[in-house]
């Protein structure tokens, strides 16, 4: 019994020191830091080159397109502190003037350019109480979206 | 009519509390009238239950809109259908659905139970009853779908509508689907725990359950494929998974309750990993309360989340811990009447092969778990929050899919106890023949994406090792019958439903993963057209024609016309759009257009448009095999009917024989 109980021990201290490094390296290659634009614009440069999330609001005017292609410019302002973020592809229907985004991609000293189908937004206003539908519906709206 | 509602959840609270505190006394003194008037309590729950919905349902129809939970979700200018099942279109409404479907299933399984497993029923009913008493404190305390306005602040109007995004065929059976399969776990739980509480822990509340939790499986799994057809038809991102908080909810029981119904053989034909099945049981059950949790308390924040509700989170938190701690208790406190009857003979046996599909089932659910949790949790630790995104996800689980796929194919070709190495050849030589020969046509034609290389190979071991069984038993059958083979297939199956059935899920499970795998050859653009403009995915040619804005008075509809050619040969025109409900305008939903096919789907998004130059930006993408995974689910489904049929129904006494003797490698039909 004892015996038995060491060989399952070892297994599975192998197997969970085998699984938690993995976990540890591909976690370390897969996160992304969540933050609002004012954490990491006070102090830019240390964020260069990660992969960021940033939070914040769409100043109103700022969303340019060039002519005939999906190609944008915006700001996304948050607490006073503003960044300016290059995109090109489609933006969600919810994405306009005013409007709370999440934008994922990688910043750098000319600023943020973010990813395909990196723009996340929410409804300046009835957001609330339109997202409130049943457990299994609602947030069906999957990350990877961009809506 | 509210203060009716309110009434009757306060009156189904007492009679629950009633219906556990006669039982369980009932039972403690051998007093058998208070156990009866116990089930003819948790009987009264369920006929209150029904009335309410019956209110709240009424509320929707008649358009009583001084209700908050109406007003939030209808209005008078929807469609009857879709006013009906607003009544699980939000949050309180949901909880109340959840309570009536689990008064409903409680009160089935009793019925049926009741003289069958007479010991259990007591402790069943406490079981279900206290977990009901949960969800009716939710809803009298916190969520109450029948509140009203209180005060004048608010005049009832007309209702301010679904989300338009719900309307939407799909979105009216999914949610009630995967309902059906949570509240199900509730059962094999509740006799589970009874069979702790009683200390009969021999296989018998094993068979009550085993149907059950099949039942709620397949309900799960058909709710799990309605969401991602719905996610792929109506939220038009150009996929169907994009493992998000609400749909990995749904998730971590499936791979739980998918253990379960394999251990559950090895319990039945070696009477081992007792403890584990019971262990499954509760974290089944559990998953389902905690993914409810997680979704709804709003722990899991993203842009889609609910909205913070500590109180929420908090009575939540306190369940689970009471469940945990009281269910996991009992089975420690139970541990000497668990132990295993026998030790596991050899790794190369079938029940080491449901292990090891055990422990990655487990294994995902665990996973999943933690990653939906990361952001939560890194917060808590490190005060940093970051997050993971699918691809995260998608690198785990794909070699997690692999492997179960490939233990799908060998579970059923090893023995139990232990295979011998000539068994074994016998055995693997066709499956792996097939598979060698997939991939070097595979490799041939230049199909060259690793992942679904192996996908596609996999699966012909598989599908190799389902036609292996059917045929070798039809041989036999076929001989001692001597009927033609598809006579004594057909036999074969009707003779043992758990077996066949079993094989014939696999094969809807290989499906799914074939359209899983097709993802690998993905193909996407995404364009701003203006009239007369083209662009080119794979062997598609659109090109855009005009923008038409149409009104059918609930909504009005932008429409994009355009041409398709395949390899240069027109086929004809396609029409995606986008909607604007009314009292919704700023949310559109994407109507999109989809050409299906069963090698691949042309799937075109409108995702914006000028009216002023008739330009609009199209999404488009060329989705492959995609339309097997819906395929695959529909097999599943008719499989797990097929193994849910009452065994030796249509056996003919003279081939029993036969069938008992063309099992090549015995799986478990017990």
């Amino acid at each position: 019994m004892s015996k038995k109980a060491t060989r399952i021990g070892l297994t599975s201290l192998v197997l969970a020191l085998a699984f938690g490094g993995l976990l540890w390296t591909s976690l370390s290659e897969g996160t992304e830091y969540y933050k609002h634009v004012d954490e990491v614009m006070t102090d830019p440069a240390p964020w260069y080159g990660k992969k960021l999330q940033l939070h914040g609001h769409v100043i109103d005017g700022s969303i340019l397109r060039k002519r005939d292609t999906l190609d944008y410019k915006f700001k996304v302002e948050n607490n006073g502190s503003v960044v300016e973020a290059r995109y090109t592809g489609i933006v969600p229907d919810t994405f306009k003037d005013g409007s709370e985004v999440v934008i994922k991609g990688k910043l750098g000293p000319e600023g943020f350019v973010v990813e395909p189908n990196g723009v996340m937004a929410k409804c300046p206003s009835k957001y609330e109480a339109t997202n409130a539908p049943s457990a299994s519906t609602a947030a069906s709206v999957p990350a990877s979206s961009g809506r | 009519m509210s203060s009716l509602g309110t009434f009757l959840l306060l009156a189904s609270f007492v009679v629950s509390a009633y219906a556990a505190a006669a039982s369980i006394g009932g039972v403690r003194r051998r007093d058998w009238r208070l156990v009866d008037s116990g089930i003819g309590a948790f009987y009264l729950i369920a006929a209150l239950l029904t009335v309410a919905s019956g209110v709240i349902v009424h509320a929707f129809v008649s358009g009583n809109y001084a209700i908050r939970y109406v007003d939030r979700y209808s209005d008078t200018a929807m469609p009857m259908f879709y006013k009906l099942t607003s009544y699980w279109g939000g949050l309180d409404g949901s909880i109340l659905f959840w309570a009536f479907l689990l008064s409903v299933f409680g009160a089935v399984a009793v019925k049926v139970n009741r003289e069958i497993h007479r010991e259990l029923i007591p402790y069943v009913v406490a079981t279900i009853s206290v977990v009901q008493m949960f969800f009716l404190f939710l809803m009298v305390l916190h969520n109450n779908p029948f509140e009203t306005y209180l005060l004048a602040d608010k005049v009832p109007g007309d209702g301010q509508g679904l989300n338009p995004l719900l309307q939407n065929p799909y979105m009216v059976i999914h949610p009630p689907s995967l309902y059906i399969g949570f509240v199900g776990m509730t059962i094999p739980y509740a006799f589970g725990m009874a069979a702790l509480f009683t200390g009969y822990l021999d296989d018998s509340w094993l068979r009550a359950v085993r149907r059950w939790t099949m039942v709620s499986w397949l309900f799960l799994s058909f709710g799990l494929t309605l969401g991602m057809i719905w996610a792929y038809e109506e939220l038009g991102w150009g996929g169907y998974w994009g493992w998000d908080p609400v749909e990995n909810a749904g998730l971590l029981p499936w791979f739980t309750a998918t253990a379960f119904l394999h251990s559950v053989m090895v319990q039945e034909r070696r009477g081992m990993l007792r403890i584990w099945n019971i262990a499954l049981v509760i974290t089944t059950f559990f998953l389902t309360i905690f993914g409810t949790f997680m979704t709804r308390s709003g722990v899991v924040q993203s842009v889609h989340a609910f909205g913070e509700d500590r109180q929420l989170a908090m009575m939540f938190t306190g369940f689970m811990v009471l469940l945990l701690t009281v269910s996991f208790g009992m089975m420690i406190y139970r541990l000497p009447l668990l132990r295993s009857r026998h030790e596991l003979d050899s790794w190369a046996s079938k029940e080491a092969a449901f292990l090891a599909n055990n422990w990655i089932l487990l294994f995902s659910a665990l996973f999943v778990l933690f990653a939906t949790m990361f952001p939560t949790l890194s917060e808590s630790v490190m005060g940093e929050r970051l997050t993971v995104g699918p691809p995260f996800f998608n690198k785990w689980m794909l070699p997690i899919g692999l492997i179960l796929l490939f233990l799908t194919g060998v579970g059923p070709l090893l023995a139990w106890r232990k295979s011998t190495p000539s068994n074994m050849r016998y055995q693997f030589q066709f499956p792996l023949l097939l598979a060698v020969v997939t991939t070097g046509g595979l490799y041939a034609a230049g199909l060259r994406v690793w992942s679904s290389g192996l996908c596609f190979a996999l699966s012909a071991f598989v599908i190799g090792t389902i036609l292996q069984e059917f045929w070798r038993g039809a041989r036999v059958r076929q001989g001692s019958t001597g009927t033609d083979v598809l006579t004594s297939m057909i036999g074969l199956v009707s003779r043992s439903h758990r077996r066949y059935g079993g094989y014939i899920v696999h094969l809807g499970i290989v499906l799914m993963f074939l359209g899983f795998a097709g993802e690998g050859y993905k193909r996407e653009e995404q364009v701003l057209l203006r009239p007369g403009g083209s662009a080119t995915v794979r062997e598609f040619t659109v090109t855009h024609r005009s923008v038409k804005v149409t009104d059918d008075g609930q909504k009005q509809m932008v429409t994009a016309h355009v041409d398709i050619q395949r390899d240069g040969a027109s086929i004809g025109a396609m029409d995606p759009a986008k909607w604007f409900f009314r009292k919704r305008e700023q949310e559109p939903t994407t109507e999109v257009a989809i050409r299906r096919g069963a090698w691949e789907d042309l799937y075109i998004v409108l995702a914006a448009f000028e009216l002023q130059d008739q330009s609009a930006t199209l999404h488009i993408v060329v989705n492959p095999l995609v339309n097997w995974i819906w395929v695959g689910f529909g097999i599943l489904a008719l499989g797990t009917v097929i193994a849910l049929l009452p065994e030796r129904q249509f056996a003919f006494a003279g081939a029993r024989a036969a069938a008992d003797a063309a099992a090549g490698s015995e799986v478990g039909r017990a």
